[in-house]
């Protein structure tokens, strides 16, 4: 009998301890997942804008300097904004052309440090004693590929300022490991949530 | 044809022996029971649609007092937890034209803690069935995780949950036995994340364990 007890408890130990999923930590949700957010210009239509003009590289901006993304990753990214928008009735200039829009294609890679330190309390005196030495610290990169549709259409002729239209943030790309479809789907992804962007006009 | 038959004869060999186990007596009613079990949780209503996959991570335990014949009063807590991860889920705020794709994380957990009444049909039985009612509280904790965020909201609030269930005990001699029990919930908790607002949290538990019978 006190065998077939063990076996219960074990068994319920077993169970229990195998159903106990755990997630995997903010640093490692951010290596590896994508968030797309796109906002557009809820005032403007669209169908006003007939051309854009595409850039031939994307500018990579990090904590110590700005250089540029080349090879299959640019490739990918251009090609995919090149591809959805074409396929949303605008037509592709040069920029030397006078397009609607202009798209810009800029990434961001930061690296955040944070400390944190082990606060204890001490019964029977609820006193707090911070910060509790050792501090540790510890940091995570974060990269945020940015797409912006600027309106060269109407410039403010006072400020000569630029309006942007339409951008979208693809946050974690190129942070973790992430494939060329991963890349082009990323960059799709944010055209599909916006099905405003498209012209009927050429 | 062999194997069928085999069968058949196992069944037949299982039932009368649970025949013969029901019909036992264990020669003294309990004063009390102690319980302890594996607790699986499936949504429904709303938080079927927040996690729509039963949640096995949750045990339970509990204590009953027999006030007189198969009656009985005690207490319940709980600690349930409900998750899923969710690929490629898109938010929208159309009036200011934004949308959000993301992988999303999304798990509730929760410490039910409810007073129980229960009517035990033969308690002096080695299977006794019986029929419970808990009435209480819940403790829950909503999460939504994307990427490094974690966005979360907690809530007290009260919840009903009849229960059905069986006390099989191990022997005539023995104090331990076990536990099956299935139970119905229904709180007034609620999740307010986002675009996500249930007020109809539902779910259903099944619970394996073990029972220790006192004298």
């Amino acid at each position: 009998m006190k065998t077939k007890l063990i076996f219960l408890i074990m068994g319920l130990g077993l169970m229990f301890t195998v159903s106990c999923t755990k997630y995997p930590p903010a640093s490692d949700r951010l290596l590896e997942d994508l968030a797309i957010i796109t906002q557009y210009d809820t005032k403007i239509d669209f169908n006003n804008y007939h051309t854009y003009s595409l850039p031939t590289s994307i500018t990579k901006i990090t904590d110590k300097d700005t250089t540029q993304v080349t090879g299959s990753t640019a490739s990918a990214i251009l090609d995919q904004i090149d591809k959805d928008m074409q396929s949303r009735g605008f037509l592709k200039v040069l920029a030397t052309d006078k397009p609607d829009f202009g798209i810009s294609v800029v990434y961001y890679q930061n690296t955040y440090v944070y400390t944190y330190s082990y606060n204890y309390w001490y019964y029977p005196y609820y006193d707090w004693y911070y910060p509790y030495y050792p501090v540790y610290y510890s940091s995570y990169t974060a990269g945020m590929l940015n797409i912006d549709l600027v309106d060269l259409l109407k410039i403010d002729p006072v400020s000569q300022k630029l309006y942007v239209r339409w951008n979208a943030y693809v946050r974690g790309l190129l942070t973790g490991d992430h494939t060329t479809l991963e890349i082009s789907n990323s960059v799709h992804q944010a055209f599909v949530q916006t099905p405003q962007i498209k012209t009927t006009a050429n | 044809m062999k194997k069928i038959f085999s069968i058949i004869i196992l069944v037949m060999l299982s039932m009368s022996v649970i025949k013969a186990q029901e019909s036992s007596t264990i020669g003294f009613t309990p004063s009390s029971y102690y319980t302890f079990s594996w607790n699986t949780t499936f949504p429904i209503g709303d938080l079927n649609k927040w996690v729509d996959q039963p949640g096995p991570a949750g045990f339970d335990f509990g204590g009953r007092y027999i006030i007189k014949n198969g009656l009985t009063a005690g207490f319940n807590i709980a600690w349930q937890r409900v998750s899923k991860i969710y690929d490629a889920q898109t938010y929208t705020i159309p009036d200011k034209g934004v949308a959000i794709t993301a992988r999303n994380y999304r798990f509730t957990w929760m410490v039910p803690f409810q007073a129980v009444i229960a009517y035990h049909l033969r308690p002096d039985r080695l299977i006794s069935p019986y029929l419970g009612l808990g009435i209480g509280g819940d403790y829950m904790e909503h999460h939504l995780m994307i990427q490094e965020y974690d966005i979360y909201e907690t809530y007290w609030d009260f919840s009903l949950t009849p229960e059905i269930g069986i006390l099989a005990k191990f022997g005539q001699f023995s104090s331990w036995g076990a536990l099956l029990a299935f139970n119905y919930k229904w709180t007034t908790n609620r999740i307010k994340i986002y675009e996500t607002t249930s007020s109809d949290l539902q779910m259903l538990n099944l619970k394996v364990g073990i029972v220790l019978t006192i004298r």
